[in-house]
């Protein structure tokens, strides 16, 4: 399917910064973002960032692309970042925060990430990532934003956040989804409302995504899932479209969120997931 | 890639778009947005709001085909040779927009407080059910269930913020009459609107297998000329400090009759500068 997007949801001459650039929702959405229109500032943690940042900027233009490497878990690199991109960038028109870490040190797909066993460490990871992150970036970017009156902030949360993980997908796979990420995911809905109605009277829009079953089939690492692994049979069979989404499913909320197609849109949960939560 | 040979996510080129209420103020934009993006709008209307002139209108401006029909939506067998009428001309049908409704001005000139919950007549209270959700029933189960014959299609039902909210009904008072004689927005207008949310989702799981995706979007106030105090009060109520402009449900509605949408259903898309979210 093609990202491209017709004059409404245009993104030219609009800055964005996507956090969890190289990710497997990320590079997509680093993709929808150049391809209509917006000059993109990435940030990403591991070193496959530098080689698609090169490519994009290959098929984009170098002008169009700035990448930062950053682990955004050690908090005074991450904001010695975002106040590098603030005083060089001082017209970022739209934030996507969609870094999150999915591993081990998260609690997925291992015993130490069960309600049982989950620790401190484990959940103050999940809210750093869902909620920290998010908040960080916003109090950075923010003052600009309000000062142009005009700014778009999404927030990538889950369905989970609106409904539990059914523990029966899960039975009898080494698949596990910890709690701390249903409970930081739907922190994030809390905090996109409350940004939403601190900042709509400065002409600043805050939204969330939230992504149904989107599994990293493309892969192998600790959040991927095989293409012929019997669990993506029972996710599929919990959806109501019968099938997974491709992550290029995601480009039409993400534009019409980030574009001023949305411009009467603010404090919402954009739920993009095949009508599992509808049933 | 050759970007110039990419089509466009929200492209609708030859897609037949059947807007009910589609001569009124937001239908005709809902109209509008579907022949921007190169599909062929069919307007729905009663005799009186002359879908055809503003068909032809539509169709002059955008260099798109488009189709005006004078039927009452509240009738099975008007309904039924609509799409008759829409399969004859076009050959297809792949889009439906439940957008009529009535919705009356609070006030009445006669000065009678007939909006309120105590003196609401009957037939007022079946005339709006009928038009909002018998009409959006009768053209899902004629026009949807062919949609779903052709295993593709898009339904998307225009509801409120006020079938998220209740009324606030403030807003519509007037300095000077007593309790019993105060506008208010009607009971009809809540039930139908949050009965078309619970339309969209019964209709998403049941066709869900069929290829056919449905939606809703629940838009909130749009500025047309108000008293000024209304539009101030209401203002009040909403993050973004002001009612909504006529285009600005255009995206939405692009968005969910086009691919771009193509993994959802069963959602109610709130556009309502964050009225609901505080």
């Amino acid at each position: 399917m093609t990202l491209r997007a017709s004059s409404l949801f245009s993104l030219e001459g609009k800055t964005a910064l996507l956090t969890g650039a190289s990710g497997f929702l990320g590079r997509t959405f680093a993709r929808t973002l150049l391809s209509n229109g917006a000059r993109l500032i990435a940030l990403g943690r591991s070193e496959r960032l530098d080689a698609m940042s090169a490519e994009w900027a290959r098929e984009f233009g170098a002008e169009r692309m700035r990448s930062y490497r950053v682990d955004m878990y050690d908090l005074a690199a991450l904001a010695t970042v975002l106040d590098e991109i603030v005083a060089r960038e001082p017209a970022v028109d739209i934030l996507v925060n969609n870094a999150y870490e999915l591993g081990p040190n998260t609690g997925f797909n291992t015993n130490g990430g069960t309600l049982e066993a989950a620790p401190l460490e484990q959940w103050m990871r999940h809210f750093t990532a869902g909620v920290y992150w998010p908040a960080l970036t916003v109090q950075k970017l923010g003052p600009a934003m309000k000062v142009r009156g005009q700014g778009s902030i999404i927030n990538i949360s889950t369905m989970y956040a609106v409904v539990a993980p059914d523990p029966r997908l899960y039975e009898g796979t080494a698949f596990l989804n910890p709690p701390g990420y249903s409970s930081a995911k739907a922190a994030m809905l809390a905090f996109t409302r409350y940004v939403a109605s601190f900042w709509g009277a400065h002409g600043i829009r805050a939204n969330a995504i939230l992504p149904g079953p989107f599994s990293n089939t493309e892969e192998t690492g600790s959040n991927s899932v095989d293409a012929a692994d019997p669990f993506l049979g029972r996710l599929r069979d919990r959806t109501c479209l019968g099938r997974l989404g491709r992550p290029d499913e995601l480009a039409g909320a993400l534009l019409f969120l980030a574009s001023d197609a949305s411009s009467y849109v603010t404090g919402q949960a954009l739920i993009v997931d095949g009508g599992w939560t509808t049933i | 890639m050759e970007e110039n040979a990419i089509k466009d996510l929200f492209d609708l080129t030859g897609r037949v778009a059947v807007i009910t209420g589609g001569a009124g103020l937001l239908g005709y934009k809902h109209a509008e947005i579907i022949a921007r993006a190169g599909g062929i709008p069919v307007l729905v209307d009663l005799a009186a709001a002359q879908p055809e002139t503003k068909a032809a209108q539509l169709a002059a401006e955008y260099s798109v085909k488009s189709l005006g029909c004078a039927i009452d939506i509240t009738k099975a067998d008007q309904v039924t040779s609509l799409l008759e009428a829409i399969l004859e001309r076009f050959g297809t049908v792949d889009i439906l927009i439940n957008n009529a409704a009535n919705n009356p001005k609070v006030e009445s000139p006669s000065g009678r407080a007939w909006s309120r919950l105590e003196n609401f007549p009957l037939a007022v209270w079946e005339a709006d059910l009928a038009v909002g959700l018998t009409g959006a029933f009768l053209c899902s189960q004629v026009i949807g269930a062919e949609m779903a014959r052709r295993k593709k299609g898009v339904i998307v039902n225009v509801a409120s913020d006020l079938a998220v909210i209740a009324p606030d009904q403030r807003l519509y008072r007037q300095e000077g009459l007593p309790e019993d004689r105060q506008p208010v927005k009607p009971v009809t207008y809540s039930v139908v609107k949050t009965g078309l949310v619970g339309l969209t989702r019964y209709l998403a799981t049941y066709w869900a297998h069929c290829g056919v995706r449905v939606n809703a979007i629940s838009p909130g106030g749009v500025y047309n000329g108000q008293p000024e105090d209304f539009v101030k009060r209401l203002a009040t109520l909403i993050p973004l400090s002001r009612m909504a402009h006529v285009d600005e449900y255009q995206g939405a509605i692009l968005f969910l009759c086009s691919d771009a949408s193509s993994y959802m259903t069963g959602t109610n898309l709130v556009i309502d500068g964050g009225r609901s979210c505080w």
